[in-house]
């Protein structure tokens, strides 16, 4: 008797621990997927990330997924004429906030509730998008080999400083969306007053205007400009590889939430499902913060030093009219 | 054979296409090749370019059901402030397509014909440019030229105690600078082709009657090459007005706008992309390319007076340049270190670096070789060799079959609405990349045959987008070649298919290799029009730089681009053996 209780504990112990992903509904899961075939997956995750993810989960579950790898807005682009065109060919749609968002607009998603969502803050998971998995997070990386530590700004105020002329790059927020969206919100950090005040300031330092966040990260990296406005873990990425690279501690940084999503009208909707059980579990997510992500789920954090001090706040959502308006507004500002 | 009399040939010939009898017509072998030619090319380039200009006519997205509007119009060109824009892309493009000819210029003559020491070396590298993604070429001269960390300015500042270097790539003259390098292996194949297809004979009498060397050059050789130097200019400029590589990397931070970066940050980098506007643009562009088609005809339209490829064997004329063969020498040799040696160094700097950084002493202890393990490792780099290699290979092929087909029937005939092939050709090139993939994508999602998400449809995007370079190459060769060839293979009963293949192509065989080397060195690393295209885990090398380029993998992006340079001179190098006409 003492012995079947015993077994019966383990048994329970077991089930409560044992991954969510070889659960019997999972399993139901995967033997639809393997059925249907591979799946596919558009996205904006970088693709050595998401590579590691699908070799994983190919390891695991034999389900192979194929991944197209472009910027956010290509990859709305082809989903959404795809879509419109009656030629759904995506069954995950990997990226940021704002486009899936349009998209969403569109009925271009499904819900799906992924037993692995509840590992992940409540505030963090939307409706019919599922759990925001990572947030990239926008602040300021500076050259150690440029500006000394104790001589780098201590809050984005102090980017204004004169001192700091000619040393700092960033994207254009004229031209450059995610930007655009980064300087709107900044009253989110700042107050409206301070921030209208400050966003002046910066145009008059006359910055140093590039594509995007990445040539912004990169010059700071080659050395050809100091200080950079850019994605924070572009500290680790770049630093893993030698470049002396270090960010501004500052108390709260803003920037966008990411999201996994079911296409409504996925051709292998199993397959699908099964990846973003697999992509929201602890194994994946771990694997993203060791190359440097912001991940949601509990606990699991970036190498990046003092990344758990770090204070996210969401950038605000602009429409088209308003990205219109803003870029119109940031070229009387940053171009004149 | 006098030019006044090659004309006065020419107006003699009856004209067999101007009977307006249909019967007459289609009894001709070669109506038949333009009717089926002249609707390949029509459904190529008009099927999905009517999807843009339905784009620009209409207020809703390409799929959505919308009104007919003329706002996209009112809205793109009636800003005051875009008129300022197109002057400096004016400026921008005459100066970089105006620098290209010059540079492409000098070096053809001095490959082609001179003897100056290493001629053929020359000509085997100054295409190696043309292969390497034009955003990699711009950052390579940043790195060269930026004013505060580059390499060459730095080398000014150390061994000349300057407290600055004395360059700055962000200025129009940089901008001018980088992408007159990045046109001129266009202009050079195509200045090139037709210098190879010359007869030396005019120049040969001009020597007789006591010219000397540069009278030869200015009144002879130049005038006579100058179809093939306005088709490089012309192509160039309409290239560099449409480029936003270059103006991104450069002008941006020089707060230089030019037409391109208005287009970015209003259409294509809008949110979400007003994909209605760019296609407006692109109207705009091709009403600018179109004019400058029309003025080329005009002056080129006395074709015979080009004509200087005829029966006769010939080889190329060879100057004699004496002692000063070393000076001809050493300025190819300059021009192609700003050319090729290098951009190619720093590429390959970058290649074996952990980061891009300002090389020191320590540099070379953290010297790697992960990007190039990263190619020989990786089954999806070689999967994307494998698919780019038979896309560039196959593609090229067929665009320069029907480019030359194309060129004959445009230059060669007297057929009504031959002069409308070129125009067709030229529409889709006018529209921006991104736009013109999005028009290829709704033309070709729901096609009754499918090809969407398969290689054929990549294929089918390379020759409509690019036929322009081909048939531009083809056909300022196809102007040198006299009519006397095919009368005389007619008389003797050829039949026009026979004539072309045995005829007209090993004659033009100069300008047909020129078309299709620039052609294979576009298609290996193309990924605009690709991108949309191709299907997820089977990608060509050109989406593979973008989204390695997109994760900030700079490395493997050189790595390749270094491996794309060493297939692509090898294929160059076999392709040049059959252009020459000392093999016939």
């Amino acid at each position: 008797m003492l012995r079947k209780i015993m077994l019966a504990r383990v048994l329970i112990a077991s089930f409560l621990f044992v991954p969510s992903s070889v659960l019997g509904q999972n399993a139901k899961l995967i033997e639809a997927a393997k059925k249907e075939g591979k799946a596919i997956a558009y996205g904006s995750l970088e693709s050595d990330t998401m590579e590691a993810i699908v070799n994983a989960f190919k390891k695991k579950t034999g389900l192979e997924v194929e991944y197209w790898r472009a910027s956010a807005t290509k990859v709305m682009d082809r989903a959404l004429s795809e879509a419109r065109a009656g030629r759904p060919t995506a069954d995950l749609i990997i990226t940021n906030d704002n486009p899936l968002r349009l998209m969403q607009k569109e009925n271009l998603f499904q819900k799906y509730e992924s037993p692995a969502a509840k590992d992940f803050p409540k505030d963090a998971v939307d409706p019919v998008l599922g759990p925001r998995y990572r947030n990239v997070i926008i602040g300021v990386v500076f050259n150690k080999s440029g500006i000394k530590a104790e001589d780098a700004p201590k809050s984005l105020e102090d980017l204004v400083n004169p001192k700091y002329k000619g040393k700092l790059v960033m994207p254009d927020p004229t031209q450059h969306t995610t930007t655009t969206q980064w300087v709107a919100s900044l009253h989110k950090l700042m107050g409206k007053e301070k921030a209208d005040k400050f966003i002046r300031d910066l145009g008059a330092m006359k910055p140093i205007l590039v594509e995007s966040l990445l040539p912004s990260a990169e010059r700071v990296m080659t050395g050809e400009t100091p200080l950079s406005i850019t994605y924070v873990k572009y500290a680790y990425v770049f630093g893993k590889r030698g470049a002396p690279l270090d960010y501004v501690r500052l108390p709260k940084m803003m920037g966008d939430g990411h999201y996994i999503a079911l296409a409504a009208k996925a051709p292998h909707p199993s397959t699908g499902r099964a990846f973003i059980d697999y992509f929201l579990d602890n194994d994946s997510m771990n694997t993203m913060a060791k190359l440097g992500e912001f991940v949601n789920r509990k606990g699991v954090l970036p190498p990046l030093p003092d990344a758990d001090k770090i204070g996210f706040v969401e950038m605000e959502d602009l429409s088209e009219k308003e990205f219109a308006e803003k870029k119109k507004e940031y070229q009387q500002i940053f171009l004149r | 054979m006098s030019l006044d009399r090659s004309i006065a040939v020419g107006q003699q010939i009856p004209s067999a296409w101007s009977r307006s009898r249909v019967g007459a017509f289609l009894s001709q072998p070669v109506s038949w090749v333009f009717i089926v030619v002249g609707a390949i090319i029509a459904f190529l380039s008009l099927y999905p370019t009517l999807f843009l200009f339905y784009g620009s006519l209409t207020d809703a997205p390409l799929g959505v059901p919308g009104h007919f509007t003329l706002q996209n119009y009112v809205r793109a060109y009636s800003d005051p402030e875009a008129y300022p824009l197109l002057l400096n892309s004016f400026i921008f493009g005459i100066g970089s397509a105006g620098l290209s000819v010059v540079f492409a210029l000098t070096l053809a003559w001095i490959t082609i014909r001179t003897n100056a020491p290493l001629r053929r070396l020359f000509e085997l590298t100054a295409i190696i440019p043309n292969i390497l993604p034009p955003i990699l070429v711009s950052i390579s001269w940043v790195m060269l030229l930026n004013p505060s960390n580059g390499l060459i300015n730095g080398l000014f500042v150390q061994f000349f105690g300057m407290e600055r270097g004395p360059f700055n790539i962000y200025s129009l003259a940089g901008l001018v600078f980088v992408e007159g390098l990045i046109l001129t292996p266009l202009a050079f194949l195509i200045i090139a082709a037709a210098l190879k297809s010359m007869d030396p004979s005019l120049e040969e009498s001009a020597k007789t009657l006591g010219s000397g060397e540069f009278g030869i050059m200015s009144r002879i050789t130049f005038p006579l090459i100058r179809p093939a130097i306005l088709a490089a200019g012309t192509l160039n400029f309409v290239r560099a007005v449409e480029s936003f590589d270059t103006p991104a990397i450069i002008a941006l931070p020089a707060r230089i706008e030019v037409f391109t970066t208005k287009i970015w940050r209003e259409a294509l980098g809008s949110f979400p992309t007003n994909h209605n506007l760019a296609a407006t643009y692109g109207v705009g562009i091709l009403v600018i390319a179109l004019t400058f088609v029309y003025l080329y005809r005009r002056f080129t339209s006395q074709v015979e007076s080009f004509s200087t490829v005829t029966g006769k064997g010939f080889r190329p004329h060879q100057i004699d340049l004496g002692k000063y063969r070393y000076l001809a020498t050493a300025v190819a040799f300059l021009l192609l270190i700003l050319l090729v040696v290098l951009p190619i160094l720093v590429l390959l700097l970058v290649a074996i670096l952990p980061y891009y950084h300002v090389p020191t002493w320590q540099t070379w202890q953290n010297l790697t070789f992960d990007h190039f393990r990263y190619i020989w490792a990786t089954p999806r780099v070689h999967r994307a060799f494998l698919n780019s290699l038979f896309l560039a290979l196959v593609g090229a092929t067929i665009c320069m079959l029907l480019a030359s087909l194309a060129s004959y029937i445009s230059v060669r005939t007297k057929i009504a609405g031959r002069g409308l092939l070129e125009g067709l050709v030229f529409i889709p090139w006018a529209f921006p990349g991104t736009a013109m993939a999005l028009g290829l994508l709704w033309a070709y999602v729901d096609f009754p045959i499918p090809v969407y998400g398969t290689i054929w449809i990549i294929l089918i995007a390379y020759v409509t987008r690019f036929l322009p370079y081909g048939l531009r190459a083809v056909s300022s060769t196809i102007i040198q070649v006299h009519k006397e060839l095919e009368e005389a293979s007619v008389v003797c009963g050829a039949g026009f298919l026979a004539t072309f293949r045995r005829v007209l192509i090993p004659m033009m065989r100069p300008g047909v290799m020129a078309g299709w080397i620039i052609l294979v060195t576009i298609f290996l690393r193309e990924f605009s029009a690709t991108l949309f295209l191709y299907s997820p885990g089977a990608e060509p090398l050109g989406p593979l730089l973008y989204f390695l380029y997109l994760d900030g993998m700079r490395g493997r992006v050189a790595a390749i681009g270094l491996v794309i340079s060493v297939i692509s001179v090898i294929l160059i190098a076999i392709a040049q053996r059959y252009s020459r006409w000392e093999t016939n």
